[in-house]
């Protein structure tokens, strides 16, 4: 692996978010915990952040998990403000988590008050095969009706497409970056053409 | 009331608190680079050797920020340790034998230990990192039968998650029993001293978790060591306790309906207090009082809280119908999101503030927030910054334009506290410093307005002491990650004991601040406690669509609607240009256009837009807009037939209308005088008698069958009753303030409905 270049890289802010239990902090965790070889301190200042490289280029993923404040709910479109990207989690063993998906991702256009936004639509726990209440297909076709891709993930030892999953988000970033861009290119030359027509 | 803890146990507790206060400042004083060993290191069975240690090691590191056994000469780690069901981690020890003065002393420094090699030896100490359930009770006392401290603490404070009381006590007391038989290879005096020590395990379990041998009706666990007592223990303190416990308990009768819950007798004192009616209404309220009575009611809170309740293997893992295994814990959570609701409602709700009133109570909110900053508790705080950056408040971009420069800057500096930047830093670091401290003041060096209010308020203060409510989120998180990335057993199934101490750090903590928090005194106030229950709470959904009526969305974001206009562009552009009230009109081009006031007004003459703002009613909420959500979970939705008198070119949308109306109970009661207790009810333009019944009977927290109420309105001289069939929304007479009365119906009344079933208070 390469090193990660050392002048200022840019950096993808990602916020995990879903029901309690659906083993959200499982999959940050299992993401970070790498770095921490001997032990764990959830309290040090960079637990969440990681440098990385996704197709060549690099950045800095810091990602907000608050698992555990799930019922503070008053307190949700404030952290969901900061996300450049988003997880939406659930698990595959609980169908409630699961309809609670919909809620989330409205909640996260309001605040971002767009139509569209980065996020990815997780499935988490698929390995606890014989307890799966939430199949394949209903998973791709509410992934479908929001607009946004389907991971399918499983926290537990030998892990299923966690690095994966924080990979696709940080290219979904990127894409709409890129697209926003490309809108504002053209109606700068839009602008443009009419200001011409105008003199003109 | 009791008898005295032994005086073993004081020094245990002391003990305790001391190496955790230590602790705390000794993180505050930024020891990061420390090892999490040495907090293993720390558990010394001696005190005060950790005391020294912890003092040596915060001055040295100033010096070198290397290992710590460089910062910790006394301790080395040597390594682990594996025997019959146990792990353990073993370090080596120097004990210093003479001058046992100047280890405590402030002149003792690094190069003490450098140049006192005669004076001191190396001891091998070990300490379990995990075991069976029977090793780690057996682990209460060390090899030479000593109890150790923090080892019990963390034991008793963590060791719900892999075990239960019952089966601990049991252990325990086998232990004891198996101590109590000659031994087989002589040294009788070091069984002796195991079994003290056992002794004193118990004494100190009894004392710091009670709750685990309260078990009603009958309290096994309680007879279980009475007749242990009796059997081994006769006549001792141990025995006096337990008897003592057991006798208490068994009096106690359960708690009764009617003494847990009086809903405090609400009234007709509406119609005869109504003049001086003693209420506050934001945004003049005193901000101090305020910030205390909040303060108050989370210092009640958090005192009750459980700590290990906050552990992951009980808040977070738990399931929905082991609620109660948390219920301090939800309390708490609770109370956090009814602050921040109140601070969404109170800035919405009101249809005919202008911007510059919704500004004041902005305003208002920021210096109750400020005051809290002062009184250092984090959790009101956090929860009126977490309303005020609601979306829904947010938003507001033309009320926020008119709120004073420095009250933003004073937001933004309080906000600041609560960035997630760098894993909570800010927060984590700002209780580090002022968790036990007297008083607040700690500013980061762009915080101008919070320095000004600092060096106001310890002018004038500088004898009050405060202590410390935090945002228990943070703990819950934290608590969270650790119980997800550290193993709960690991060596072929021994109880990962190391992770209970990592556990026990955050829990410690926590025990700190219950204990400073004792340092408030606050008295409580029944007009504000009314005032508290009487705001109507709405979810994110309601919140935004007011939102959306008092500044319509710039970005009509949802898609579908989008599509649906695009041809009224204009429309739209028009839309962010009018100034604010008559923007509403465009808040969606679908949808229409509503009087912020009287209905019966809209429906006549639906573009009619009068300006008066004396009203209580709420704005007609669009449902165009709810609907292309997810329509389905919407409770807001109306029937299309509903909108049916509603002109021909708006037929097809249902608007639903709300007012806010409050609802007092009626009780045979002894009427308290002037207390009056409303609740806040949503109305909307499809509900009928009964529904507004069982709506004020849920918010009321009374049971039983909606049949048996009747529901009145208070008019100036008379009272409306409510035909059963009536549509309330369309019934009540709006010319007038929005106040209910909800009566039992007499009993004959009752049973003329043929459905005599009583209602009771709910608990």
């Amino acid at each position: 692996m390469t090193k990660p270049p050392n002048d200022n890289l840019p950096t993808v802010k990602l916020v995990v978010v879903g029901d309690g239990g659906v083993g959200k902090s499982a999959i940050t965790i299992q993401f970070f915990q790498k770095l921490f070889v001997t032990d764990y301190d959830p309290t040090i200042e960079d637990s969440y952040l990681q440098h990385v490289d996704v197709d060549g280029q690099w950045c800095i993923l810091d990602v907000l998990d608050t698992a555990g404040q799930e019922e503070f709910s008053a307190m949700r479109e404030q952290y969901m403000r900061k996300g450049d990207g988003f997880l939406l989690v659930y698990s595959v063993t609980d169908k409630n988590s699961y309809e609670h998906i919909p809620h989330f991702h409205t909640q996260i256009l309001r605040v971002k008050d767009r139509d569209v936004y980065p996020m990815l639509l997780v499935a988490n726990k698929v390995d606890l095969v014989h307890l799966r209440k939430v199949t394949e297909e209903q998973g791709r076709e509410l992934a479908h009706k929001l607009g946004i891709p389907y991971i399918e993930t499983s926290a537990k030892d030998p892990p299923l497409n966690i690095d994966a999953t924080f990979h696709e988000v940080v290219r979904i970033v990127r894409n709409e970056a890129a697209t926003k861009d490309k809108k504002r290119r053209k109606f700068r030359q839009i602008k443009k053409k009419m200001e011409n027509c105008v003199i003109i | 009331m009791m008898l005295l803890p032994t005086a073993t146990t004081l020094t245990f507790q002391q003990d305790f608190y001391y190496s955790v206060a230590e602790r705390t400042k000794f993180f505050a004083s930024k020891c990061r680079s420390l090892s999490p060993s040495l907090n293993t290191k720390d558990s010394s069975p001696k005190g005060k050797f950790r005391f020294s240690a912890c003092t040596s090691s915060r001055r040295s590191n100033k010096k070198n920020n290397t290992k710590w056994y460089i910062k910790q000469p006394t301790w080395r780690l040597w390594g682990e340790e594996k025997a019959d069901g146990a792990l353990y981690t073993v370090y080596l020890k120097k004990v210093r034998y003479h001058r046992p003065t100047r280890s405590l002393s402030s002149s003792h420094s690094d190069s003490d230990d450098e140049i006192s090699h005669l004076e001191w030896e190396t001891v091998r100490v070990r300490f379990v990192k995990a075991g069976t359930l029977k090793r780690l009770v057996e682990a209460l006392a060390t090899d030479d039968g000593e109890l150790e401290t923090t080892y019990i603490n963390v034991f008793l404070a963590t060791y719900r998650s892999f075990s239960s009381p019952k089966e601990v006590l049991r252990l325990l007391l086998q232990r004891y029993e198996e101590l109590a038989d000659p031994p087989e290879n002589g040294k009788p005096d070091h069984h002796e001293q195991h079994r003290k020590t056992l002794i004193s395990a118990l004494h100190v379990w009894l004392d710091s978790y009670p709750e685990d041998f309260k078990e009603s009706p009958h309290h096994p666990a309680l007879i279980q060591l009475v007749n242990f007592c009796e059997k081994y223990l006769p006549a001792t303190e141990l025995e006096a306790k337990v008897r003592h416990r057991l006798d208490r308990y068994s009096r106690e009768q359960p708690p009764k309906i009617t003494d847990t819950l009086l809903i405090p007798p609400a009234t007709l004192a509406l119609r005869t207090a109504v003049p001086e009616w003693k209420c506050y209404r934001l945004p003049n309220v005193p901000v101090r009082h305020f910030a205390e009575q909040l303060t108050r009611m989370d210092v009640d809170l958090f005192k009750k809280l459980v700590p290990h309740q906050c552990l992951g293997a009980v808040w977070s893992r738990r399931d929905k119908s082991r609620s109660h295994e948390a219920a301090t814990v939800l309390a708490t959570v609770n109370q956090f999101n009814a602050v921040s609701f109140r601070v969404i409602s109170s800035i919405l709700v009101e249809p005919g503030h202008k911007a510059l009133d919704r500004a004041f109570i902005i305003i208002c909110w920021i210096d109750i927030a400020q005051e809290l900053r002062v009184l250092k508790n984090f959790s009101s705080l956090k929860a009126i910054i977490s309303g005020l950056q609601s979306n829904p408040i947010y938003r507001l971009q033309k009320t926020w334009a008119v709120v004073a420069k420095e009250k933003i800057e004073l937001f933004d500096e309080l906000a600041r506290i609560f960035s997630e930047d760098n894993n909570q830093w800010a927060q984590r670091e700002l209780l580090m410093r002022e968790g036990t401290a007297k008083f607040a003041d700690t500013v980061g060096e762009n915080d101008k307005q919070l320095q000004k209010i600092f060096q106001r308020q310890n002018n004038h203060s500088a004898n009050i002491s405060f202590g410390t409510i935090p945002y228990l989120g943070t703990f819950l998180t934290d608590l969270t990650m650790i119980d997800t990335a550290i193993p709960d057993t690991i060596s072929d199934g021994l109880i990962n004991f190391d992770k209970r101490r990592k556990e026990f750090e955050v829990l410690a903590q926590i025990k700190l601040l219950q204990g400073a928090a004792n340092a408030y005194n606050l008295i409580g106030d029944i007009v504000f406690d009314r005032w508290f229950d009487s705001i109507l709470v709405l979810d994110d959904r309601e919140a935004y669509q007011l939102s959306c009526q008092i500044e319509p969305s710039q970005n009509n974001h949802v898609s579908k609607v989008k599509k649906k206009s695009s041809g009224h562009q204009k429309n739209d552009s028009i839309a962010s240009n009018s100034s604010s009230n008559s923007s509403q009109f465009y808040c969606d081009i679908d949808s229409m256009p509503s009087s912020p006031h009287n209905s019966i007004e809209r429906k006549l003459s639906p573009s009619q837009m009068s300006n008066s703002s004396s009203s209580s009613s709420l704005p007609s909420l669009d449902v165009s807009l709810n609907s292309s959500h997810s329509g389905r979970d919407n409770k807001l939705q109306v029937p299309l037939n509903s909108s049916g008198t509603l002109s021909p070119s708006h037929s097809q949308k249902s608007s639903p209308d709300f007012y806010v109306i409050k609802v007092t109970f009626e009780t045979n009661s002894v009427e308290t005088e002037g207390i009056v207790l409303y609740k806040s009810i949503m109305l909307s333009n499809n509900e009928r008698t009964p529904q507004v019944i069982r709506n004020a009977m849920y918010k009321l927290g009374l049971e039983g069958n909606p049949d048996n109420y009747t529901l009145a309105q208070v008019l100036p001289d008379k009272e409306m009753i409510l035909p059963l069939n009536a549509n309330v929304y369309y019934a009540v007479n709006t010319a007038y303030n929005l106040n209910f009365i909800l009566r039992q119906k007499k009993p004959e009344e009752a049973e003329s409905n043929g459905k005599a079933a009583k209602s009771k208070i709910k608990l």
